[in-house]
């Protein structure tokens, strides 16, 4: 993990009790994590009472720092030996460390998801909608007596966040051909899975 | 049902009887050729020459032949009917068989092609598929992530456009399901009764 100077700067005065106490220390590591994983933190994440001793200045600085850390230690999927090592090497007593190694595990799983998420992707189908119909007739051709089907697949775009749609119509023969594709693709991955 | 055939297009048809059946027959074959293909002037002229009559005549010829054609497919009418509606042209007994036998012969691939004519939506044409593992990516290492993905291949309005879909496993089950589901629904009593009464 390759972390910049100000990441580092920022960890030894968290590090140091005479610009942090125990408590700012927690109440600071556990904003960070809100920042990064709650939908819903907006900025004042950093305006707690016991926090307004500290110059906002340095609160920010280590705030970054901080955070920064958390997603670089979630994209490499760090162990608690390499977090460790790493406060270690800042300068961290065990208890800040413990404290810093506990919440990181609590949360592990929502960042890892966060970052899965994160990143462009082909269109995602999340649902299908069909619609089964008898057809009669048309202006052009009387008498047709045929059932159709009409599909819709629902699909997400990750990154501009619309919904476009994508449908298509198709008889009979065509919707078996699609299903038993469908069919091929679900079996070679049951396959897959059990290899 | 009796097709209805205007004055304007009686007459049109009234070049038929004088010429050969041969003739008409090739009249019958450009009808169908037009409706395929589109009509090409430079046919009409050709014929108008070789039968020494104004190329407006064949043209009309042509056009009337197809417009019954078409329309005794549109509405899908019997050979009784189609005698019956024929019978009022005053055609000889061998042009009213050739006629009939032309529609007969015809009557489903015109059916196939006035079927494009109606309001389309895409067609499914086919479906190309893929399994991929997401091994790692900017934002987060070391993952498996299976995907599956498509290629639909649809038809619209005589293009083909494909799009590229993606989907995870969960997903892919639900389709199946969901799809199966579609296709069974036509093997119900209900829609089996429909099929059975709307004739």
């Amino acid at each position: 993990m390759e972390l910049s100077e100000s990441v580092q700067r920022g960890f030894q005065t968290l590090a140091d009790p005479g610009s942090f106490d125990s408590n700012a220390f927690a109440l600071l590591l556990r904003a960070a994590f809100q920042s990064l994983l709650d939908a819903q933190a907006d900025e004042a994440v950093l305006d707690h009472p016991d926090l307004k001793h500290i110059d906002p200045v340095v609160l920010k600085c280590c705030h970054a720092a901080a955070a920064t850390y958390i997603l670089e230690a979630g994209k490499h999927r760090a162990d608690k030996s390499t977090l460790s090592t790493y406060l270690e090497d800042c300068k961290f007593d065990r208890e800040r460390i413990e404290l810093f190694c506990t919440e990181y595990q609590n949360n592990k799983n929502s960042l890892e998801s966060l970052l899965e998420s994160i990143g462009k992707s082909l269109p995602h189908i999340t649902d299908v909608s069909w619609r089964l119909e008898y057809q009669i007739k048309t202006n052009q051709l009387h008498k047709m007596y045929r059932p159709a089907y009409l599909v819709t697949l629902n699909v997400e775009n990750t990154d501009s966040q619309s919904y476009p749609e994508i449908s298509f119509s198709c008889n009979m023969e065509q919707l078996q051909d699609l299903v038993g594709k469908l069919k091929d693709a679900s079996k070679s991955l049951e396959r897959a899975t059990q290899l | 049902m009796l097709l209805d055939l205007s004055e304007e297009h009686r007459e049109h048809l009234a070049f038929l009887p004088q010429v050969d059946s041969a003739v008409v027959a090739e009249f019958g074959r450009i009808a169908v050729e037009f409706l395929r293909r589109g009509s090409n002037a430079k046919i009409y002229e050709g014929a108008a020459r070789k039968l020494n009559v104004s190329s407006d005549t064949v043209q009309h010829g042509v056009e009337g032949l197809t417009y019954l054609l078409t329309e005794s497919s549109k509405l899908m009418i019997s050979e009784l009917d189609f005698q019956d509606s024929v019978f009022v042209l005053g055609f000889s007994e061998e042009l009213n068989k050739l006629l009939l036998q032309l529609y007969l012969d015809n009557r489903k691939e015109i059916r196939t092609i006035l079927n494009e004519l109606a309001p389309d939506l895409p067609t499914y044409h086919s479906l190309e598929w893929r399994l991929d593992v997401q091994l790692a990516s900017r934002s987060l290492r070391q993952q498996i992530k299976p995907t599956v993905t498509f290629k639909l291949h649809l038809n619209h309005n005589g293009e083909h456009n494909t799009k590229v879909l993606q989907t995870d496993p969960a997903t892919l089950l639900h389709l199946v399901q969901q799809l199966e589901q579609a296709l069974e629904e036509m093997k119900t009593n209900h829609c089996r009764r429909v099929v059975r009464n709307i004739k």
